[in-house]
């Protein structure tokens, strides 16, 4: 028996019969100014159980500065006391790229008894049995980032396609009504979905700006790459109005340097990096990502779901966005931290807001 | 007189150690009862079937690739394609087992019968074509790694819930039935198969090629059948692991080919051929995988599995150097 979570004992044999999906309308979910529900989310409520709970994180892949900036997230979300009332017990696991080993370190967890469980997963369709073994075994699993092709579960996720429009309208302000503005497009990793849906977004706001000229380059959400190709295409085509970036502007900065052009309006990304570059260059724009903090929104979700709440099946985060007017080093972004940090580090409506400090205390490993 | 110049050294042995050899079998056995041991001291359910099953499922895929890479391995060749191979079944399966059980059980056959296909393939290229095994099993790897693309270029699909039901959790409430059936093919594909002069005739020539030609044996055939259960096996681990998703992705084989080799290796069997068991290939397979959920429940940073596992490799090769080190005669190692 599980003496960490006591309402647990009673509970196990009638599993099942404790999630109930309750239908209710969107309106009525927990929170909705944090957690946003997305069109068509389903509404899903289970039992209360009381805590403290044991909880568990299984990331998948670990080597890169957002997986890192994530669990450092989750690590202080953890470490702030009144969130830490709520955890018996909080285990981090990274598992690599093995669909078998996260499956398997799922299992694990479900068998050991915990209560609830955040999913970054490494696949978005090998989870319907982990889902369904969840359910059954009465363990919350909630999937953040890379979500799961279900609506049986709580997803937390930033909608990418928002990402983009939001970028493009700063911009289309920026350039106040000029007359057949020339606008630049960096884009991301070709193929991907996450690029197509930023894509997409920004286009949905641009192709309405009458006599409008977008040039697209593909950048690789790489800073190396975004500067070179920014720099063949500043050479060729000259001057832009604009310039709308998916990730790794930093480069799209470097390469006006280089060229001796002025600066102009630029939505970019959140990166520590950029943001140093844009604050020093003077540059007018909007700085905004898939932040890495959403790990602590989704425990935030997990721990709702298991008080009881109402939750939607799919949140759409209020992406964490600033205009660079309003970037102070030391508050939202830091010349002494690396480039690479994820500078957005907030999410206000969810009353998420760490300073650096809190995120760079935290080591990235297992717990 | 040859004779009875090796066998004073035969005769020196105590009578209680074990025969020559048989450490290899049971160093693997050993170190995982031992691994064993701990995880079920440290995992918060001890011995229960909420943790079983999952330690059993967990390491079935690679338990059924890895058997397929010894089959290659003690004929003194290597499989590069093995995860490939898998990665094709493995998608073939998503698109094929599911429906009505009549569709299920061609989907099933059909699965295995591309997975055989595929090793039959890479058997015809080593014996017929004379190209290295190594070289031929890389080159066909890349094309049916293409091939599971074009079956499936995104992962989804469909398997069938029941079966895969069945075939992932317990058998009498608390067996885990994965390991049932693990055992159940390794049993009766190879035990009718090492009673036959063929399925002996692979230990044969991994062990000494020309001696076993000169003996009568047929080293193409052997050779042939080494790679056909390569591509059986490498299909069945493609199969359970459909069964564990409820899909298939194209993408899940570059891990177990050299997983596989290592599995081989820790469980005993050694790259210059002729040597193993297919148990200890198995208690191989299931070390690594009981290393990692170690990990999950000490908490040892992620990075350091690889490290961890190397070192587990590293000291399998190592022992298998004892055997060098305490021969009397050098030549016999080195052939």
């Amino acid at each position: 028996m599980n003496p960490l979570c006591p309402a647990k004992v009673g509970l196990l044999a009638t599993a099942a019969l404790l999630l109930s999906l309750v239908p209710v309308t969107a309106a009525d979910t927990y929170q909705p100014a944090c957690f946003v529900p997305a069109p068509n989310a389903k509404t899903i409520q289970t039992e209360a159980k009381p805590g403290p709970c044991r909880i568990a994180l299984v990331n998948g892949f670990v080597g890169n500065d957002w997986r890192i900036n994530m669990i450092q997230a989750a690590k202080a979300w953890a470490a702030i006391p009144e969130n830490k009332a709520e955890l018996k017990e909080f285990k981090i696991i990274s598992v690599g790229n093995d669909v078998a080993a996260q499956i398997s370190a799922l299992d694990n967890l479900i068998g050991a008894g915990y209560d609830g469980i955040v999913l970054n997963a490494v696949n978005a369709t090998s989870f319907g049995p982990i889902v369904k073994r969840a359910k059954r075994a009465g363990v919350a699993l909630v999937a953040f980032d890379n979500v799961l092709d279900t609506d049986e579960i709580v997803q937390v996720n930033e909608d990418q396609f928002q990402l983009g429009e939001i970028k493009a309208k700063d911009v289309v302000e920026r350039l106040a009504g000029k007359a057949n503005p020339k606008v630049l497009e960096v884009r991301g990793l070709p193929g991907n979905s996450v690029d197509r849906d930023n894509h997409d977004g920004m286009r949905s706001v641009l192709d309405k700006v009458p006599g409008i000229q977008v040039t697209e380059v593909v950048g690789n959400w790489d800073t190396g790459t975004v500067q070179k190709v920014v720099a063949d295409v500043l050479a060729t085509q000259g001057q832009f109005d604009a310039v709308v970036c998916q990730h790794g502007c930093a480069g799209v900065v470097r390469a006006l340097i280089d060229a001796k052009m002025p600066m102009i309006p630029i939505a970019g990304d959140a990166e520590n990096g950029t943001r140093i570059i844009m604050a020093q260059q003077g540059v007018k724009g909007l700085s905004a990502a898939q932040a890495p903090a959403m790990s602590a929104v989704t425990l935030q979700a997990l721990i709702a779901q298991l008080k009881g709440e109402p939750m939607p099946s799919l949140v759409s985060l209020a992406i964490p966005a600033i205009k660079t007017e309003e970037l102070k080093d030391g508050v939202n972004y830091w010349t002494s931290l690396p480039n690479t940090f994820y500078a957005a580090t907030s999410f206000p409506a969810c009353g998420i807001d760490f300073t650096a400090d809190q995120i760079m205390s935290q080591t990235p490993d297992n717990t | 007189m040859v004779a009875t110049e090796i066998s004073p050294a035969r005769r020196s042995r105590p009578p209680l150690s074990l025969p020559p050899g048989a450490w290899r079998l049971a160093l693997p056995l050993v170190v995982l009862a031992v691994l064993f041991a701990v995880l079920i001291a440290i995992h918060p359910r001890g011995l229960a079937v909420a943790s079983m099953t999952p330690w059993a499922n967990q390491a079935v895929t690679l338990a059924f690739v890895a058997v397929g890479q010894f089959f290659v391995v003690v004929t003194r060749g290597l499989d590069l394609s093995i995860g490939a191979v898998l990665a094709l079944s493995n998608a073939l399966a998503s698109e094929l087992v599911s429906g009505t059980p009549v569709e299920i059980a061609v989907g099933v056959v059909a699965v295995l019968a591309v997975g055989c296909l595929c090793g039959a393939i890479n058997g015809a290229a080593v014996v017929f074509g004379r190209i290295q095994p190594i070289v031929a099993t890389l080159a066909t790897g890349a094309i049916y790694t293409g091939l599971a693309l074009i079956v499936r270029p995104t992962p989804g699909g469909d398997v069938d819930e029941a079966l895969s039901d069945m075939l992932t959790y317990e058998t009498f409430g608390f067996f885990p039935t994965s390991l049932i059936l693990l055992f159940a093919v390794v049993y009766l594909v190879w035990w009718p198969l090492s009673r036959t002069v063929l399925g002996r005739s692979l230990y044969a020539i991994g062990s000494n090629e020309s001696a076993a030609f000169m003996s009568g044996l047929n080293p193409k055939r052997a050779r042939l059948l080494a790679h056909v259960l390569a591509g059986f096996f490498a299909a069945c681990g493609g199969l359970f692991l459909a069964f564990q998703t409820l899909s298939g992705d194209a993408s899940v084989g570059f891990s177990y080919t050299l997983n596989s080799i290592a599995a081989v290796v820790i469980g005993g069997a050694s790259l210059a051929g002729g040597v193993g068991t297919v148990i200890g290939v198995i208690a191989g397979a299931y070390l690594l995988r009981t290393i990692s959920t170690i990990m999950i429940f000490t908490g040892l940073p992620p990075m350091a599995q690889p490290l961890f596992e190397g070192l587990v490799l590293l000291a399998a090769v190592s022992v298998g150097a004892i055997e060098m080190i305490t021969s009397r005669n050098k030549l016999k190692v080195l052939r």
